[in-house]
């Protein structure tokens, strides 16, 4: 009896969640016959929302410490734009071979410790230095897109050896490898979170940062390793990103940004930190990916598609604030009662 | 005295300006000319105006993303009912432009005021929803100089003070000052000498502490808001006629640099400090890095890395500063 009304009063807004899910889809399918439920719009959806579904952990983990990281496209950027240029001026695009596959995992670590480094400033600048989170990663947003800039001078790297191709386009056994990859870190981000101190200490400084100091947890080493988690998972987007592109280059999605803090709040992760969980920000990348495609497949403009998750975001936040004081009202209420 | 000058953030950007002047100078000597003064403020008008602005919401301890939207959206509309009804006047734009400018920004007011979201992520949202509205609901199409009304280009080429150089070319003191001015001054007053800004400042260093003090945090809040939309919406007029070309999707994306202008003049993004004149020298070193980067030989690809650099190095220099004084005084922030 205790563990069904428990599940019940921790589950009410995943549930809520998991409704609008399947509401999404039974409707989309409807409206779109033919063209939504189908095998086949099913797996390119597979293809494309990993890149963005791993863009929207990192800002997940950035908010669950009451952060925010602005800087995650610029970081997968410049990486992507890293691994792009080892790659193609270390082998020609027809190159098969040992000598090509050392490359392409030399890239591929370069573009991984390139990622982790620029988390490791924003990390950095945040705990020790003690500069406000969305300060320094606008800095740092600012700072890495003009260093691809200045490498890049705005034109894209292409040129990629045929067999790096495979990562953004291939399956194994029929499962897409970007959905592979994607499922197997968030898998792991989700233990973390849940089973490991490290995760457990990024909620406790999200929720009370000073509470969390005077209990012993060191703040600065959980912001430092969250910003250089949030940096890894940047930088595995965009390793995914351009091998799907088949080309690097300054400026590739720039709209996942306020796609990436859609998700996260539509999850349930709240702005303030301290709150949040993995599976409630997986339903809200498989809507927002479902909405897209079927945006897409309406024929809305990037600037419409824009519009409406504006006013997906702001409804949302609105709706969390009139339950969340409807909940305390009702608390107060059985409390007096 | 001169100590108690040392201690001020802005005598710092003051020196890194001349210092970098003299830099520029001894590489180029086109940079230290009446012309290319004259050029730099007639550029930085607009940012100037914008950065007044976002200076007011960041003292309230809140952050607005979305004011390029609204400074296009008033333009923007501006230009096209112009065209549409003849009333080529001035005066029209501004009150257009304005008008859709308070209405925008007093949205964003009533969103945080009485429904107290996170002030980035609802001015995020906004920046997305009025823009994405503009494009969608009103159009696409650019206006170039051959269809700009008169009363923008006049606006744009009028100057206050006019020379002649020595290749006989024209070029003067653009009329965007008395604006720049008039809005400095107006900000200026606000801020200091009512109770106005006085609620801006207190609703920036503890609001709970305002809240109890009896001061309506939600009608300053609107106040705020509904100001910076006004701001936009001079701006948005003053654009139009800077480049005597406008297009629903020029402007966005350069919300960031002008909040970075403000933060590098010494505000402090958690609210309730920073300066007029602080926030004018951090506007005058971004606006004069766009300009000198290009006479040092660096293509304007190297913009946004420079910018980058003196953002992350000065809130490091005064987050960090302030960390020690706080340590030292065993206070904790939240």
């Amino acid at each position: 009896m205790f563990r069904i009304k428990g599940l019940k009063k921790i589950d009410t807004n995943l549930t809520i969640l998991f409704i609008i899910l399947v509401l999404v889809i039974l409707t989309l399918s409807v409206l779109l016959p033919g063209h939504f439920f189908t095998f086949r719009n099913f797996k390119s959806m597979a293809f494309q929302f990993p890149e963005f579904g791993l863009l929207a952990l990192a800002m997940t983990l950035a908010m669950i410490t009451g952060g925010i990281d602005l800087s995650v496209i610029a970081t997968a950027n410049l990486t992507g734009i890293i691994a792009a240029l080892i790659m193609t001026k270390g082998v020609t695009p027809e190159a098969l071979g040992p000598h090509t596959a050392l490359i392409i995992i030399v890239a591929v670590v370069a573009a991984l410790v390139l990622a982790i480094v620029c988390g490791l400033i924003n990390g950095f600048l945040i705990s020790f230095l003690g500069v406000p989170a969305i300060l320094a990663t606008l800095g740092t947003m600012i700072f890495y897109s003009g260093v691809g800039m200045a490498i890049t001078k705005g034109i894209g790297v292409v040129g990629f050896p045929e067999s790096y191709l495979e990562i953004g386009s291939g399956s194994f056994a029929h499962i897409p490898i970007p959905l592979i990859i994607f499922v197997v870190v968030t898998v792991l981000i989700a233990v973390v979170l849940r089973k490991t101190s490290f995760g457990l200490n990024m909620y406790f400084v999200g929720a009370n940062q000073i509470a969390a100091r005077f209990c012993g947890i060191n703040i600065n080493f959980t912001i430092l390793r969250t910003y250089m988690t949030t940096g890894l998972l940047a930088g595995i987007s965009s390793l995914i990103m351009i091998s799907r592109f088949n080309s690097a280059k300054v400026g590739y999605g720039d709209t996942y940004l306020l796609q990436a803090i859609v998700v996260a709040v539509l999850g349930g992760i709240d702005p303030y930190g301290g709150h949040g969980r993995v599976i409630g920000v997986v339903m809200g990348i498989i809507i927002l990916q479902a909405l897209q495609n079927a945006f897409t497949l309406f024929g809305f403009t990037p600037y419409a598609k824009g519009f409406i998750w504006g006013l997906v975001l702001i409804l949302v936040m609105i709706i969390n604030f009139i339950t969340s004081k409807y909940q305390e009202k009702a608390r107060i209420q059985r409390m007096s009662a | 005295m001169l100590e108690r000058m040392f201690k001020r953030h802005e005598t710092y950007l003051f020196i890194i300006i001349i210092l970098y002047s003299i830099v520029v100078t001894s590489v180029n000597k086109s940079f230290m000319s009446f012309e290319n003064f004259f050029d730099i403020i007639r550029g930085s008008a607009g940012m100037g105006i914008l950065a007044m602005g976002v200076l007011v919401v960041l003292l309230s301890g809140g952050i607005d993303v979305s004011f390029t939207a609204v400074a296009i959206s008033g333009g923007y509309i501006a230009v096209r009912t112009i065209m549409a009804t003849g009333w080529d006047s001035l005066f029209v734009a501004f009150l257009i432009s304005c008008a859709i400018g308070i209405a925008l920004g007093a949205i964003n007011g009533v969103i945080i005021s009485y429904f107290k979201l996170p002030t980035l992520i609802t001015t995020l949202g906004t920046l997305n929803v009025f823009h994405g509205a503009l494009t969608t609901f009103v159009g696409t199409e650019s206006v170039n100089a051959r269809e700009m009304p008169l009363c923008f280009v006049n606006f744009g080429s009028a100057r206050l003070i006019k020379l002649v150089n020595e290749q006989g070319g024209t070029y003067g003191l653009s009329v965007f000052i008395i604006p720049l001015v008039a809005v400095i001054v107006i900000t200026w007053f606000i801020l200091k000498y009512t109770m106005l800004g006085r609620g801006i400042f207190a609703i920036g260093s503890n609001k709970e502490s305002a809240i109890r003090a009896g001061l309506n945090v939600k009608a300053i809040q609107m106040f705020i808001y509904s100001y910076v939309g006004f701001l936009a919406g001079v701006m948005g007029v003053i654009s139009v006629s800077e480049v005597r070309w406008v297009n629903p999707v020029y402007l966005v994306g350069t919300e960031l640099t002008i909040i970075a202008a403000v933060v590098i003049g010494g505000t402090k993004l958690t609210g309730g400090s920073g300066t007029i004149l602080g926030t004018i020298l951090g506007v005058g070193i971004v606006r004069i890095l766009y300009n000198t980067l290009v006479l040092l030989g660096l293509s304007a690809a190297w913009n946004n890395f420079f910018v980058g650099i003196i953002i992350i190095a000065s809130v490091a220099i005064t987050s960090y500063r302030n960390k020690l004084k706080a340590m030292r005084s065993l206070t904790f922030k939240m």
